[in-house]
């Protein structure tokens, strides 16, 4: 007889004869899909469960070994602990992408179970197994200790908080999708179930470089439950590309690869199981060849071709003034070279897309930054008009410039449209880590001027990045690295040269901050070195140099009247001054909006149906909280209540495209749109006397589109982008080098919501911390090494207290009630302010980065 | 909730795979494991592991340690605080004292070649690096013959005593694997 294991979960006794990871059994076998499968490496915590008391990675534990053992998930919590969670973790705002959430849950159960008064270091202890990637932990700290207050009796939940009435702008705004989140039911789309759904995965190149000379999949396709191997000749038009499609869906036989990441052909089965088995069988021949692993070697004349045209994918040159006579005529001038890794995104949740046969074309349930973008990528694979291709957003796991690209979308279309049922692409980590594009690396050479007051006279400077494999979006990345090479000053005499080079490295392309974390790192700490020369302090250049409205950028453009970034540096100086030899500094601009001169359009259609005013806008949410903030817009020019307000989410079949979230556009580009509707709607609300009933079935349509120039566009002021956001970050070091305390000073224009700002202010200094300290992504002959364990990201007990300031001014920009968003300039200046910091404890500078020679990486030294 | 709130605790880096009860038994006396120990007469074919002597018993005021049906000692988490009196009773230097959070640690500091420790235990660390290999975070490697956790790295996910092959890597909470009282001799 078959062993059989039995155990206890959720209070019901459970057998099964299979031995295999809990996770899978959980999620499989029992469909209990708060349990989130982020690694199955052990590593990231997603599918923390609690057995027997303690807080268990599912993934790690077998059905064989938990025999006899208590086993509970989300699902299982009682009714008391699932409202104490729900409200403590949205009244905190600890819930952005959600993906780590039902993890955080459960780690914190056990611990209050243990420790009913849990201390934040032993709340920070608990949560050391658990990534998140968004929320810097502060918040999921803060959540946790206000359960355990609710579950003790000595806070209670504020039941009008989550029901809403009060919505508008600028509220304590309960977010839509804290329940779902929380209690784990929400659906990603690995959470999609469907009747007759079957699994396709990839086979991809072992080598980064290698002609494919033959696959053999005879032996699985004769597996039994294997429905196909798809190749290269089974896709229409192999091609696929955000902007340049030279992205080949599959690697042809005789054709030459150009990342590990390559599929070469896609297996399609009926069980995960069968799947995994008949990879295994596929056999394919390589002529290993040798990798172009760098931009030098790229640019080497007798370099192999990674792609026909030639090595060089995209170059820019912005310029302005004459930056080679100021400099020259400059008192001070610094010149220095400056390095950054590639890295990885780390979204807690894989990529992961589940597509079926739907009308006369197919539907795909996809996790990505813009469902149309999808849609264009697909129907270009496939030779189809985009109609026939619908993608619909589920929960989105994170994304931060990664889910840009198609990655499991469209090998799932093809597969559904091969074996005509529904099909599920489920990335594991490592391939995850493999495929997507990475933040560039880049090498740059920067000279910066001053005169003897310190007032910037010009910039030259050239920029290196290495694009890896595929263009992906370097085109767009490098223009913004080299258009904001020049920071929030204003100085007019630039020559700036970008060049983006193709490589065999894994491909590189937007990733918060979309290049202009690499330029102005390199900026701000020749800043420094020109503060020292003339003998001020960073503080004060920067001030002297500050960008006000009215003055004009170093692009031209004339600063807006909601320009904020003086105001950002008054408000970190108290702590920069106050801890002289322990403090860095640094500023940052970011554009809101796609900008220079391209048709960046907001659209949102609302519907009055069954009494409640439905949101559509094709706007993907990724955790940033954009699906709230739209409706609280609608609340703020309605006076409706969130009750009354319905976001239908991103899905091309009904929502009208509203572009990538991608340049920190959402909020204002979007939200000026969804204001407009809802400002139309609110005018015949007021003719129906007030009463929603009597515009039942009415359409509010509005699109929003404030022109931008083109780059080097030929007017006096050219307008890049409809707005900019501005930060300044204050790093202070302790005795031992040790991050202590951030500052982050933000001008967003008017915040829509308090706590969300925070949250992702808290998330993006940690990003950019990490990038600073000790986030790496080596490779070997093009071949990623890290592990998502080895990424380097900050875990819960290694945050600094960082304090997230928001400076609201009066004069704001006439759209979307003033916001400009945040998503992306919350990462761009706490990497120089963190070197900066280094530099004023120990006088060493430091030009690569993780910044080698401290406190971070001499543990790590110590430890190999 | 002095217990739940207590931050350290000793664990036994042996689990007498070699049959050490052979030389245990008897009354727990300070100072016995020297005597064992020095008389090489302990009948251990092991020289690394516990002599099952009880000097740790004698030492503990807590009456959290003891020797167990296999001879070896073993600790009570419910009554142990991590006080550091065992260890240092320990000739052997077997007894570590972790953090409470830390609670998957190798059950083994043999510096024979694995070949020597699999002839002559069937609980000991033969080095084949299985746990390297699986460890997420980078955080073990072998030295000195025998598998190391880097607490610095470990999040304690418990992947290492999951995979490991000879059940040396034990999780002293008894969920990835059963207590240490339970393994069968």
């Amino acid at each position: 007889m078959k062993d059989t294991y039995s155990f206890i979960v959720n209070g019901v006794e459970r057998t099964t004869s299979e031995d295999k990871p809990l996770l899978r059994y959980l999620r499989d076998d029992l469909h209990l899909h708060s349990v989130k499968d982020g690694c199955s490496e052990g590593a990231c915590g997603t599918c923390t469960i609690i057995v027997d008391g303690r807080a268990v990675k599912s993934c790690v534990l077998t059905t064989k070994r938990a025999v006899g053992k208590n086993i509970i998930t989300t699902e299982g919590l009682s009714e008391e602990e699932k409202e104490a969670f729900v409200y403590a973790f949205g009244s905190k705002g600890s819930v952005q992408c959600g993906f780590c959430i039902p993890g955080m849950v459960m780690a914190g159960k056990a611990l209050i179970d243990r420790v009913p008064d849990p201390t934040e270091e032993e709340i920070k202890e608990a949560l050391k197994g658990n990534i998140c990637r968004c929320t810097g932990y502060k918040k999921i700290i803060e959540g946790i200790q206000l359960t355990a207050a609710i579950l003790r009796g000595d806070a209670r939940i504020e039941e009008d908080l989550e029901k809403g009435d009060v919505y508008g702008v600028g509220k304590h705004a309960f977010r839509l999708d804290v329940r779902e989140k929380v209690l784990g039911y929400g659906e990603y789309p690995d959470d999609v179930e469907m009747e007759g759904m079957v699994y396709a995965s990839a086979v991809r190149s072992k080598y980064p470089r290698a002609r494919i000379l033959d696959i053999h999949a005879e032996k699985a396709e004769a597996l039994p439950g294997v429905l196909a191997v798809l190749t290269a000749d089974d896709v229409p038009n192999n091609k696929v590309g955000h902007l340049q499609q030279d992205w080949d869906v599959m690697i042809a036989k005789g054709s030459i690869t150009r990342c590990v990441g390559d599929a070469i052909c896609l297996v399609v089965a009926e069980t995960r199981e069968i799947l995994e088995k008949a990879k295994k069988l596929v056999r394919i021949d390589y002529e290993e060849l040798k990798p172009v692993t760098s931009v030098a070697e790229a640019m080497a004349e007798d370099a192999p071709k990674v792609h026909s045209n030639g090595n060089l994918c995209q170059s820019r040159h912005v310029t302005r003034g004459d930056a080679k006579k100021a400099l020259e005529n400059s008192k001070y001038v610094v010149t220095q070279t400056y390095r950054t890794p590639f890295s990885e995104h780390a979204f807690l949740e894989p990529e992961c897309a589940v597509a079926f046969p739907y009308k006369d074309g197919v539907k795909v349930l996809s996790t990505d930054q813009g469902v149309y973008d999808t849609r264009h990528e697909i129907s270009i694979m496939l030779g189809w008009d985009p109609e026939r291709i619908v993608v619909e957003n589920k929960l989105v796991g994170g994304g931060f410039g990664g889910k840009e690209d198609v990655s499991a979308q469209h090998i799932a279309a093809l597969a559904a449209l091969k074996v005509n049922r529904p099909v599920k692409v489920t990335f594991s980590r490592q391939e995850s880590i493999n495929f997507h594009p990475k933040r560039h690396a880049m090498e740059g050479t920067f000279t910066l001027g001053c005169d003897e007051n310190g007032i910037f006279t010009g910039l030259d400077c050239e920029i290196y990045f290495d694009t890896g494999a595929y263009a992906s979006l370097c085109g767009p990345v490098l223009e913004r690295a080299c258009t904001h090479s020049v920071g929030p000053y204003c100085y007019q005499n630039t020559d700036i040269r970008g060049f983006g080079y193709y490589t065999n490295n894994p491909p590189a392309g937007a990733f918060r901050g979309f290049g202009v974390c690499q330029s102005e790192f390199a900026l701000e700490s020749n800043i420094n070195l020109l503060a020292e020369k003339v003998g001020i302090s960073p503080w004060e250049i920067r001030y002297r140099n500050a960008i006000e409205p009215g003055k004009v950028l170093p692009n031209g453009q004339i600063a807006d009247c909601s320009t904020a970034l003086k105001e950002t540096l008054l408000a970190v100086k108290d702590a920069y001054d106050s801890n002289p030899g322990r403090a860095g500094i640094a500023c940052a601009m970011k554009n809101a909006g796609v900008g220079v001169g391209l048709p960046d359009k907001g659209r949102a259609k609302l519907i009055v149906r069954d009494g409640k005013v439905e949101l559509y806008s094709a706007a993907s949410d990724i955790g940033q909280g954009c699906a709230t903030v739209f409706v609280q817009m609608i609340a703020e020019a309605t006076g409706l209540g969130k009750e009354k307000i319905i976001n239908k989410g991103a899905n091309s079949e009904v929502a009208p495209d509203s572009g990538t979230t991608s340049g920190s556009r959402q909020t204002l580009i979007t939200g000026e749109a969804v204001r407009m509707a809802a400002a139309d709607l609110n005018e015949e609300l007021k003719t129906a006397g007030g009463d929603l009933a009597k515009l039942e079935g009415r359409e509010f349509f509005a699109e929003f589109f404030d022109p931008t120039d083109k780059l080097g566009a030929d007017v006096p002021n050219p307008k890049s982008h409809v707005a900019y956001g501005f930060a300044t970050h204050v790093v202070i070091l302790d005795d031992d080098g040790r991050v202590k305390e951030v500052y982050a000073a933000h001008d967003s224009g008017k915040v829509v919501n308090p706590i969300s700002i925070q949250g992702q202010i808290e998330g993006g200094v940690l990003m950019g911390l990490g990038y600073a300290l000790t986030e790496d992504f080596p490779l070997k002959d093009g071949v990623p090494q890290a592990k998502y364990g080895t990424l380097g990201l900050m875990r819960s007990t290694q945050i600094p207290d960082i304090h997230a300031i928001y400076v609201e001014k009066e004069e704001l920009l006439p759209f979307a009630y003033g916001a400009k968003g945040i998503g992306e300039i919350a990462t761009i200046p706490t990497a120089p302010a963190a070197l900066g910091a280094y530099y004023a404890m120990d006088h060493v500078l430091r030009t690569k980065l993780p910044m080698e020679d401290t406190y971070y990486s001499k543990k790590q030294k110590a430890v190999r | 909730m002095a217990q739940a709130r207590k931050k350290k605790i000793a664990v036994v880096q042996c689990q007498g795979g070699c049959r050490t009860q052979a030389a245990g038994g008897g009354e727990a006396e300070a100072g016995r494991c020297e005597k064992l120990a020095g008389a090489e007469a302990a009948g251990t074919a092991c020289r690394w592991g516990c002599l099952g002597g009880g000097s740790c018993v004698a030492a503990c005021r807590l009456d959290a340690i003891y020797i167990n049906e296999r001879g070896t000692a073993g600790v009570d988490p419910e009554k142990c605080v991590g006080c550091g009196l065992c260890a240092k009773a320990c000739p052997r230097g077997l007894i570590r004292i972790t953090g409470i959070e830390y609670n998957i640690y190798p059950a083994c500091v043999s510096q024979d070649p694995g070949a020597e420790t699999r002839k002559v235990c069937g609980t000991g660390c033969i080095a084949c690096g299985i746990c390297v290999k699986n460890c997420p975070m980078a955080a073990i490697s072998i030295e000195n013959g025998h598998a190391v956790i880097d607490e610095e790295k470990c999040i304690a996910c418990g992947m290492c005593a999951v995979k490991c092959p000879r059940g040396v890597i034990r999780d002293y909470n008894g969920i990835f694997t059963i207590r240490e009282a339970q393994v069968g001799v």
